[in-house]
């Protein structure tokens, strides 16, 4: 049988065990003490804490069961915030840990540790907007997104790519552009952290990364490098259309990468399992978990049989999930750190650091409408009720003006107020674990959501397993199919969206807002720069570029080779010269 | 009267496909052809495209920013190869603000469809704006256009003399090669790797020319998506050519034998390959002696079910190669075997090969190219 066929088993089989374990504490009485006083151990354990308004509040919130059975239920089924399954927290102290850390009343703290993603004209421009940014920040956490012609591989010089260069992300085509990308900034210390949203081209710009981090810092800093980057290929496949090579090569190279981060960069996340960019495509939260899940675990297969250790890689995987209105989102995160926690041990034996599924959430923008915009102020606020109810590890709000353009500073920041609102000015996470956790409607919905992904996955596994399924475009077209209800509900006005299809206003005005672009002149600057590295390095690139290839085809760590390779390559000139020896990937429609 | 037939695309280093596959279906649903030529393709790939298909106008759906420039630069490809004809509209959402549309405007675009446009505006933009035919005067040197209109006017029905070519250099002896095989065995995928096989081996000055068919929706238009998916058949000396079958059954359109008689006449291809639908049991689109074509390849997935069913495929009976394609899926091997016993039954002589065209430098994909084109090896 398939991973994703005894996952289906396992999942069941853990239910099932809940339920027998329930009735056997309730046939017997040894067994049933025995709950009790673990019962009394843990109420007792819990910290008290005093809120500001002089209230007395234990830090966790505990239902008041006497009955064992209900008691052994609660703690098998859910787990302890910590515990396995870890349905309503990773870990234990999730968001109090922060809380603690205050400092006296009236010292100047630094704002919450949010990713603000960020990422626009040229490398100096992302740059000086990254320490905006995080000016009142402990703790930088930079999160970069790039421009088209990145995100594709291709390069700046390429015909008709000119007008797309540092729209909507900033423009890499070289080492020396990540460099000015994170000037100032010490890469090398705990407090600095760098996320990298991108896939195809992903092992190319995380090789730039370490070598321009080697020439600021030395040779040494390659182990102290703290960050995440995308390299979701298979989200790709299914939703985003960002793929270069093609499948087989793509996981490649991918594992390439991935091995030598578990061996040389212990704090690295090499690989965020992207649910984010399907549920923009139009899935329903369902489609969501089900294909990220699945996917997550399909890398997880593929890692293993290249003889890579679950409990060296499993640790260093997170997973990146949208948050949108749906009602499912109510338990969706949760059913997800389940059926990854009794996966990753049932399955694939992975140890409790590979079990707990760390998680990032963003806020929706498909939800976000131009329509009235200013409402969506309010989506992103419920939004982040939403994940934190479901504990998040890390949180990123949209801004307001997103339809339109690459945030603005002030929504941009409004953004990230939102957040410190919820879990700094308010008072519903930052005294209690659990505070809205384990409510008779969260349960019914992850019931009912548990079951549906369950559902799913038997879906996938008919088509061939995951990698067969996308082979047959069996995700994608779920996805389009699922995007096309959506639209057609939105039009027919089933599902009401405030401002567009209900109580939209008469005659609304187009928002006067600034666009952001990037000018003419900055465009040819980068495309002078691209030319001037390539005349640099006109003697070296050609060899460069040769050695790559054969380690390509002689099947090397491809990784260790493009570190080398992007001293004196451009990123235009490595896809270029990788997909004639592995081919380009075919899109799918 | 001809249907409209206009193309769709999204612009390079862009993968926002989510609204055009929308209005994609909307657009046939009303009676439009619609080449859709899909993600990331660059305003050379798009205006080749347009002109080889001779749409009457092309729709860009943008989100990743950088319209003005890109839109710009399809309307002056356009107008350099004399096709100022092909009007240009697009959206992209919010993306696209009413003060770039107006500088769009004035670049010479027709219209830019804002955040909120109900789909039934954009089908009744193209119906009305583009519901007549572009004259067929002509005056260009450019000779993909010329083809082009050729085909436009077999598709009409009327007759056509073969003799646009002011072209200089040798003429070609033209094979037709048609290529057949059940909906998702794999047929585009094997004519984009043999196309990439074509430009890597002949010199600069060699052509080729695919006619790719797509079923019209009953009563209606037709989305011809073939070239969405074909990477390396996007290149100056491909000529290709999305026909729909406009309810012919069988696997081709009705001018089908009249468009490759014509584009084998022309003298310029080595070879032109004919792609039919995905066809069913009963299907021979070639005929049984295939008087149109020099050889008939039937490709087929290893996943046909019951070995009873292979008796009932009339094109095994007719086919001169037959290829079973995703040979790594399980049950390529039963396939092979099964289909071989099959073969050994008729009464023609029979390549039987294997291969996996979506793999890269697949060996087999490298024997069938042998075989159509054996001059080159």
């Amino acid at each position: 049988m398939s991973y994703l066929g005894q996952l289906i088993e396992s999942v069941r089989g853990y239910d099932h065990f809940v339920e027998a374990e329930v009735a056997g504490v309730r046939k017997d009485p040894a067994k049933a003490n025995e709950v009790l006083g673990r019962w009394r151990d843990i109420v007792a354990k819990v910290g008290k804490t005093r809120t500001p308004t002089g209230l007395e509040l234990p830090t966790l919130a505990l239902p008041r069961y006497d009955d064992p059975g209900e008691i052994c239920r609660f703690l098998l089924e859910g787990g302890l915030p910590g515990h396995f399954p870890y349905v309503s927290a990773a870990y234990s102290e999730q968001y109090l840990s922060r809380e603690q850390e205050e400092g006296a009343a009236g010292e100047k703290k630094g704002e919450e540790p949010t990713r603000l993603f960020a990422g626009l004209g040229i490398a100096e421009d992302t740059n000086q907007r990254f320490h905006y940014l995080s000016r009142n920040q402990r703790n930088k956490r930079l999160s970069t997104a790039f421009d088209g012609p990145t995100l594709y591989g291709v390069g700046a010089l390429v015909p008709g790519v000119f007008g797309k260069i540092g729209e909507g992300g900033v423009a890499i085509d070289t080492v020396e552009d990540v460099e000015r990308l994170y000037a100032g900034f010490d890469l090398d210390q705990p407090n600095v952290s760098v996320s990298m949203t991108i896939s195809g081209p992903a092992p190319i710009l995380l090789a730039m990364y370490i070598a321009a981090a080697k020439h600021r810092f030395g040779p040494d800093t390659v182990s102290k490098l703290r960050g995440t980057i995308q390299a979701d290929v298979l989200k790709e496949v299914q939703a985003q259309n960002e793929l270069i090579f093609p499948i087989g090569p793509s996981l490649r190279f991918l594992a390439d990468m991935v091995e030598f981060c578990s061996v040389n960069m212990p704090r690295w996340y090499p690989i965020s399992i992207s649910g984010y960019h399907i549920a923009e495509a139009g899935a329903t939260p369902v489609q969501q978990a089900a294909y990220t899940l699945s996917n997550g675990f399909a890398y997880v297969d593929y890692f293993k049989n290249k003889g890579m250790d679950i409990n060296v890689f499993g640790p260093r995987l997170s997973f990146f999930l949208d948050c949108g209105l749906d009602v499912e989102y109510v338990a969706l995160a949760r059913v997800c750190r389940k059926i990854w926690a009794i996966g990753i041990r049932d399955v694939f034996h992975g140890d409790e650091r590979a079990q707990r599924l760390k998680l990032h959430t963003q806020t929706s923008g498909r939800s976000l409408v131009a329509a009235d915009w200013k409402n969506n102020l309010t989506r992103t606020a419920i939004e982040l009720v939403l994940a934190c109810m479901n504990a998040t590890n890390s949180c990123h709000s949209n801004a307001a003006d997103e339809p339109f353009t690459t945030p603005s500073e002030e929504y941009a920041r409004y953004a990230a107020h939102a957040q410190a609102i919820l879990l700094e000015e308010s008072g519903i996470f930052k005294h209690m674990m659990s505070t809205l956790a384990g409510s008779p409607g969260m349960q019914v919905v992850g019931d009912a959501v548990q079951k549906a992904i369950l559902d799913e996955f038997e879906a996938i596994e008919g088509q061939g397993g995951v990698l067969g399924a996308v082979e047959r475009r069996y995700q994608r077209s779920q996805i389009q199919a699922a995007a096309h209800v959506l639209e057609s509900q939105i039009s027919n006005g089933t599902r009401p969206i405030i401002g567009l299809n209900r109580y939209a206003l008469e005659d609304l005005a187009w928002p006067e807002l600034e666009t952001i672009r990037t000018p003419a002149k900055k465009k040819k600057i980068h495309q002078e720069r691209v030319e001037d590295f390539h005349r640099r390095h006109a003697g070296e690139s050609q060899r460069a570029l040769d050695r790559l290839a054969a380690v390509v085809e002689q099947g090397g760590n491809t990784f260790s080779e493009l570190i080398n390779c992007v001293e004196h390559c451009s990123l235009g000139q490595i896809t270029t010269r990788l997909a004639e020896v592995v081919g380009r990937f075919r899109p799918m429609v | 009267m001809e249907p409209i037939r206009i193309l769709t695309a999204v612009p390079i280093c862009d993968g926002h496909d989510s609204a055009i596959n929308t209005i994609n279906l909307d657009l046939i649903r009303y009676g439009i052809e619609v080449i859709y030529l899909g993600f990331h393709r660059s305003a050379h790939d798009i205006v080749r495209a347009a002109i080889q298909e001779d749409v009457r106008a092309i729709g860009i759906s943008s989100y990743n920013g950088g319209h003005v420039e890109f839109f710009s630069e399809v309307l002056s490809l356009l107008r350099g190869r004399d096709c100022g004809h092909i009007r240009v509209f697009g959206g992209g959402g919010a993306t696209i603000t009413k003060a770039d549309a107006e500088v769009m405007y004035q670049h010479g675009v027709d219209q830019i469809f804002f955040a909120g446009t109900p789909l039934e505006e954009m089908v009744r933009y193209v119906q009305t704006r583009f519901s007549t035919p572009v004259p067929a005067v002509i005056n260009t040197s450019f000779e993909d256009r010329l083809i082009a209109v050729k085909l436009s006017e077999i598709e009409a029905g009327k007759s056509v003399e073969a003799q646009p070519s002011n072209r200089v250099g040798p003429r070609r002896a033209t094979k037709v090669y048609g290529i057949s095989g059940p909906g998702g065995a794999g047929k585009t995928t094997l004519i984009d790797e043999l196309a990439l096989r074509f430009l890597r081996t002949f010199p600069a000055d060699h052509r080729l020319a695919i006619l790719s068919h797509d079923p019209s929706v009953v009563g209606s238009g037709a989305l011809l998506g073939d070239r969405a998916t074909m990477v390396y058949s996007q290149d100056n000396r491909v000529f290709m050519r999305s026909m729909a079958t406009r309810g012919l059954a069988g696997g081709l359109a009705a001018a089908s034998e009249n468009a490759v008689k014509f584009l084998r006449e022309l003298g310029i291809f080595d070879a032109v390959i004919i792609e039919t639908v995905g066809t069913g049991q009963e299907a021979l689109p070639f005929g049984f002696d295939h008087s149109l074509t020099d050889l008939a390849t039937l490709v087929m997935p290893p996943d046909y079910g019951a070995r009873l069913q292979l008796q009932k495929i009339a094109m095994l009976d007719a086919a001169d190669i037959v290829v079973v394609n995703k040979a790594d899926l399980r049950g390529a091997r039963t396939a092979v075997s099964e289909l071989e016993s099959r073969l050994r039954s008729t009464h023609r002589e029979h390549t039987l090969l294997q291969t996996q065209a979506n793999r890269h430098r697949d060996p087999g994909v490298d024997q069938i190219f042998r075989t159509l084109f054996p001059a080159t090896v």
